[in-house]
């Protein structure tokens, strides 16, 4: 390895360090930033509409609103939808799989639908 | 370059979060609503409460010691029930009192005496009708005129275990419905029963099913807490005392009353007769407008000789007759899967040989170990949403009853029976869930019991008050119990 690319990777490591930190101190985070957003979510589409049904039967009971409770929030995660669906699919940790006989890949896809409704939704609609 | 290595970083970044989603439960400590040091005294401000737009909150009464259940009367009175016990095995004297409308707080004492926990109360008729828990001396429903008359209609029930006798509410055919809590978590008496202090007490304690059931002889190992001797052990099997073994093809007879049902009383008093059955803690129970009854349920815990993970608590539409799933289903799914085994476990076998039927599906399920009390549904258009249930969540015990990432339930949600969706209705404001004494200000603390007036205009909130989780178990603190009213502005 010459010394012009050892000092790239150091930069490199350098410049992802913030990043991974973030990545880890987010996934391990229990809690939403902020009040939770499940009062201001209105699902429009179909697609959000079956999420929801979905989201409540398989999802809400670890991840209430979409926050933390048995497990980890899961409504401040930009994750790519690859992941999400193959940790859907597959489980992880303490979290079950889901393999297509309990969830199809439109339900998939439904959920996670309404997960992006989750993430993106205004939380503080609620008063004080 | 930079672009491709920006991509990179932010994937790389991805998968890691991706990674701990499912895979920093095992290295986080529990994060428990219960889990603070002693608070000082308790402050109340309805300011700290968070309301759907057009709600209001208001304090009732504070002062109150293990509150659990409200009931309202002719011309708006209020009338409450102090448990008189909580978890923790702290007894204090279980009372049935009017409240002022006003906030003047207890007016007058209408009755008091032991088979704690008082678990909560309901009106008809002029007469107002007490769940007692019986935590030492067995349960009972007992019917209290207004000047403190007393009648008992049902004694000895199963109520010496882990849960209780609660409810009652009022059915459409008068019959006074009640809950009638297990023995133990799943099923099988184990050491936590010791540790919960019962077992030392009652020894050979144990489940009773409503029906016969055939065992499979599942027997669980554990120690011997019964005897002077560390080392000793003892093996336990389903439905008989500690240190009983089972073997498979064993009958158990059925009786009433069982553990782990919904039964029923006349108001004149009868026999004791069964509405449903397979339930873990039936802990709230409520009539829709439709007249059909609704129960709430507290899931599994992760203790005991079999724990289960990750059950949550189901609201069931209760349909007569049916059995729902208690020792061998949570939530109408079998305990035999994997999702129920914590951190890749043997999954749980079954218990019984033979199912009395196959569960159906909640209406709803409410959070993991958000300890589902009681409810009621809106009935009025003035406060709308008509036909949902407001659910009261005690919360969390956590550490106890099994590990949680961020505190669960202390809070009013409110849910569609149609659709089972959820949402948060009354809960403390700020970035963080939790009760009061974790999250700071004078808001919730742990709602046990949700009930509308007659009129259907204002929700009442029972509010047990503060309960500590500690190594040493719970740990409830007297007179932090409040009752909180809830009104539509546009409805007042």
């Amino acid at each position: 390895m010459t010394a012009r690319a050892r000092r790239w990777i150091a930069a490199a490591l350098i410049a992802t360090a913030p990043l991974v930190l973030a990545a880890v101190a987010g996934g391990c985070g229990a809690e939403r930033r902020g009040p939770p957003a499940a009062p201001s979510v209105v699902p429009a589409a179909v697609e959000e509409r079956r999420g929801e049904r979905l989201f409540f039967r398989f999802c809400y009971q670890c991840h209430p609103g979409g926050g933390g409770g048995l497990g980890p929030s899961i409504n401040d995660k930009p994750l790519p939808h690859a992941l999400i669906r193959a940790q859907i699919r597959r489980g992880l940790g303490e979290m079950p799989a889901f393999p297509d006989q309990v969830l199809s890949d439109e339900d998939v896809d439904a959920i996670i639908a309404y997960l992006d409704l989750l993430e993106d939704s205004p939380a503080a609609t609620w008063e004080r | 370059m930079q672009q491709r290595a920006r991509v990179s970083c932010r994937r790389g970044a991805a998968g890691i979060a991706a990674l701990l989603l499912g895979g920093c439960f095992g290295l986080m400590e529990s994060d428990g609503g219960g889990e603070i040091p002693p608070p000082g005294a308790r402050r109340v401000d309805p300011g700290d409460v968070v309301v759907a737009p057009g709600y209001r909150v208001e304090v009732v009464a504070t002062g109150l010691t293990f509150p659990t259940g409200v009931a309202l009367g002719d011309g708006g009175a209020i009338y409450l029930v102090e448990s008189g016990y909580s978890y923790g095995e702290v007894f204090t004297r279980p009372r049935l009192v009017e409240i002022a409308r006003d906030g003047r707080g207890v007016i007058r004492e209408i009755a008091s005496g032991r088979h704690a926990p008082w678990n909560g109360v309901a009106f008809a008729g002029g007469a107002l009708y007490v769940a007692q828990g019986g935590q030492l001396e067995g349960g009972r429903v007992v019917r209290f005129d207004l000047d403190g008359g007393a009648r008992v209609l049902v004694d000895d029930l199963p109520s010496t275990g882990d849960h209780h006798t609660s409810g009652p509410v009022i059915g459409r055919d008068g019959w006074i419905y009640f809950g009638q809590g297990t023995a133990t978590n799943a099923g099988v008496v184990g050491t936590d029963n010791h540790d919960y202090g019962w077992l030392a007490r009652r020894p050979r304690f144990h489940d009773v099913p409503c029906r016969d059931v055939t065992l499979r002889g599942a027997n669980f190992e554990t120690g011997d807490p019964l005897t002077p001797e560390p080392g000793d052990r003892a093996v336990t099997g389903a439905y008989v005392p500690f240190g009983t073994a089972t073997r498979r093809g064993q009958v158990i007879p059925g009786r009433v009353p069982c553990s782990g049902a919904i039964l029923r009383v006349h108001p004149e008093g009868s026999a004791v007769e069964l509405v449903a059955w397979g339930f873990r803690n039936p802990f709230g129970l409520a009539v829709a407008p439709d007249g059909r009854l609704y129960a709430t349920e507290n899931g599994f815990d992760v203790r005991g000789s079999r724990p289960v993970f990750g059950a949550a608590d189901p609201l069931w539409r209760v349909e007569p007759g049916r059995w729902y799933g208690w020792p061998d289903f949570a939530e109408g799914r079998p305990l035999t899967i994997d999702f129920y085994a914590e951190g890749g476990g043997a999954p749980r076998g079954f218990l019984l040989a033979e199912h009395p039927g196959r569960p159906p599906e909640p209406v709803a399920y409410l959070a993991v170990h958000s300890s589902a009390g009681g409810l009621d549904f809106s009935r009025d258009a003035a406060f709308g949403r008509t036909g949902d249930a407001f659910v009261a969540l005690f919360g969390d015990m956590a550490p106890e009853t099994g590990k949680v990432m961020s505190p669960v339930g202390f809070k009013v949600v409110r849910v569609n029976p149609e659709t089972g969706v959820i949402e948060d209705f009354a809960r403390n404001g700020g970035d963080k869930n939790g009760p009061a004494s974790l999250v700071g200000g004078g808001g919730l603390e742990r709602p046990i019991a949700a009930r509308f007036d007659r009129s259907g205009r204002e929700l009442y909130v029972v509010d047990f008050g503060v309960l500590r989780m500690t190594d040493a178990g719970p740990v409830p603190q007297p007179e932090t119990g409040v009752l909180w009213r809830i009104t539509r502005e546009a409805a007042r």
